[in-house]
């Protein structure tokens, strides 16, 4: 018996895989690169990726102000779940490097979040080039900054998890020019929305004296109504992403901002949570007293398979009776004292038969 | 300082580590085999895990990036642990008021031991996107209404308080 299990053990053990990924992925965040998607493997675990990345900025990017840059991963060998990490970082030392420490916000991921570490599922292969659109906060001094993308994933026999990072992207980010028609520094997107729920955004411009906003739906382009720099997005029937942008004239050179991302998303799962805590302790209550209340089974039959106590005293109190019946009956002594030879016990025990003897 | 999520962990594989020797422990004391230590290590552990339960709850609750529980795998995780937490409470005062090691309550033993290990299956579900549980409803939550838990609540806690009265007379 002890050998079979051993060897069962043995094959469940064997047919184990080593892998020092997530294969489901950890979820988006704000993650730095050393934490980023293959925390349960050291990095010396982790294999080379071979997949090519690359970072494009928007041509003028100027302070403080959002703009848009393009992630590209190409030629990437990913598992049977198609799944990537990508991270935005400012250096490649694994330490001090989220986007923030250098002024950089995220306004939009690609998942329509606002992290730097975002997991997509698409078509990546040896033989493809899966592309990216990130809305950043430029940071609000003018200067030259730098941009990594690192990569995270899988490999197609699922064997150890694989990493790389790109090669540094510089970008200048220029002073805002005077009357440079733009939206204001603390405006923000919309990123995400219910379902069947239209959505009117409101744009805070400065130095603007007409707006144009445009939705991108599927391949066609339409122009929105704004009335008092107010429009309203139609609501979504399906999940899924529609974009606008808004172009801004005013004295200074027309500005058209970055695509603005708007996810559609069911409703979320709601529960009332006092009633979910209450029923915890109902049923922690619940099932503490229902095993308090039961009793031990019958002394347990098979711990006392060699008990044999209940035989010993049933005959014990047999022997008991027998003696205090015998006792009850000792026949009184003849005349003559007891008979040659007897002792007093014997006479208790036999005398009956002597007495019967002579009779 | 760490953050609740490092901290959550660790609770957890405490939690989960001592309930699995619990669990062993408490099958050997099923099949009655083994070292006769195994009843006080079957209880000793299962006061070991009881002791981390709270705090891998409260670390997990904190460790939720939304905002409250917003997931039915969430919900679930909780009512598991609960019971759970119920069971091995109910079997430690019964072992401490002198009651027998019999096969019923290493069964129960067993049942709290596979009811938390669920709770931590459903754990690696929500936060990973990987388990084993492949065939467990975890998205499908029984949650009693209001009325119907606080007449359990009463029952629970008139059903305990009986059993303590019992043990003292």
């Amino acid at each position: 018996m002890r050998f079979k299990i051993a060897i069962v053990l043995l094959l469940m053990i064997l047919s184990t895989t080593i892998s020092t990924a997530n294969p489901g992925g950890k979820g988006d965040a704000v993650r730095s690169r050393d934490c980023a998607g293959s925390c349960h493997g050291s990095s010396s675990t982790n294999g080379s990726s071979g997949a090519e990345l690359a970072i494009q900025f928007q041509s003028e990017v100027y302070a403080g102000l959002l703009t848009e840059i393009e992630t590209s991963v190409s030629f990437a060998e990913v598992s049977s779940n198609n799944m990537v990490g990508l991270t935005l970082l400012i250096n490649s030392d694994g330490a001090k490097d989220l986007p923030a420490n250098d002024g950089w916000e995220i306004i939009t991921d690609p998942n329509g979040g606002t992290n730097n570490y975002v997991e997509i599922v698409d078509s990546f292969s040896i033989e493809s080039m899966v592309s990216q659109k990130w809305t950043l906060r430029a940071p609000s001094n003018p200067g030259d900054y730098n941009l990594y993308l690192a990569i995270q994933h899988g490999s197609p026999n699922g064997g150890i998890a694989m990493t790389g990072i790109s090669s540094m992207q510089s970008v200048t980010v220029s002073e805002v020019p005077e009357n440079l028609p733009r939206l204001a520094d603390n405006w923000q997107p919309v990123n995400s929305r219910l379902l069947g729920e239209e959505t009117e955004i409101t744009l805070e411009t400065l130095n603007t004296d007409s707006v144009v906003v445009e939705l991108q739906s599927g391949g066609e382009i339409i122009n929105l109504e704004v009335v008092e720099n107010k429009f309203t997005i139609p609501a979504a029937v399906n999940p899924g992403v529609v974009q606008w942008r808004v172009i801004l004239d005013g004295e200074g050179p027309t500005q058209t901002s970055p695509w603005f991302r708007l996810s559609a998303v069911e409703p979320g799962w709601e529960v009332d949570e006092t009633a979910l805590y209450l029923q915890g302790f109902a049923l922690l209550f619940l099932f503490a007293g229902l095993v308090l209340v039961q009793k031990s089974s019958s002394s347990s039959e098979v711990e006392n398979k060699y008990d044999n106590s209940f035989e010993v005293n049933s005959q014990f109190g047999a022997i008991q009776e027998e003696s205090e019946t015998q006792t009850n009956t000792v026949r009184p002594l003849p005349a003559g004292g007891l008979p040659e030879g007897w002792t007093m016990e014997q006479w208790e025990y036999y005398g009956h038969e002597y007495q019967g003897g002579f009779q | 300082m760490i953050s609740a999520g490092t901290f959550h962990v660790i609770a957890t594989e405490l939690t989960v580590g001592t309930f699995a020797l619990s669990g062993v422990a408490f099958l050997l004391c099923a099949l009655n085999k083994g070292p006769s230590s195994r009843e006080a290590v079957a209880h000793w552990a299962l006061l070991g895990g009881l002791i981390a339960t709270p705090f891998a709850i409260i670390s997990g609750v904190n460790a939720i990036s939304g905002e409250g529980i917003d997931n039915p795998m969430l919900a679930n995780k909780l009512l598991l642990s609960m019971t759970s937490a119920g069971l091995a409470i109910g079997l430690l005062l019964r072992k401490m008021w002198g009651s027998t090691v019999d096969l019923r309550h290493a069964s129960v033993g067993m049942i709290s031991v596979a009811l938390m290990l669920t709770t931590a299956g459903i754990g690696g579900e929500y936060s990973r996107g990987e388990t084993l549980l492949l065939f467990i409803p975890k998205d499908t939550v029984m949650l009693f209404p209001m009325w119907a838990s606080i007449t359990i609540l009463a029952l629970g806690l008139a059903i305990f308080a009986k059993s303590a009265v019992q043990h003292r007379s």
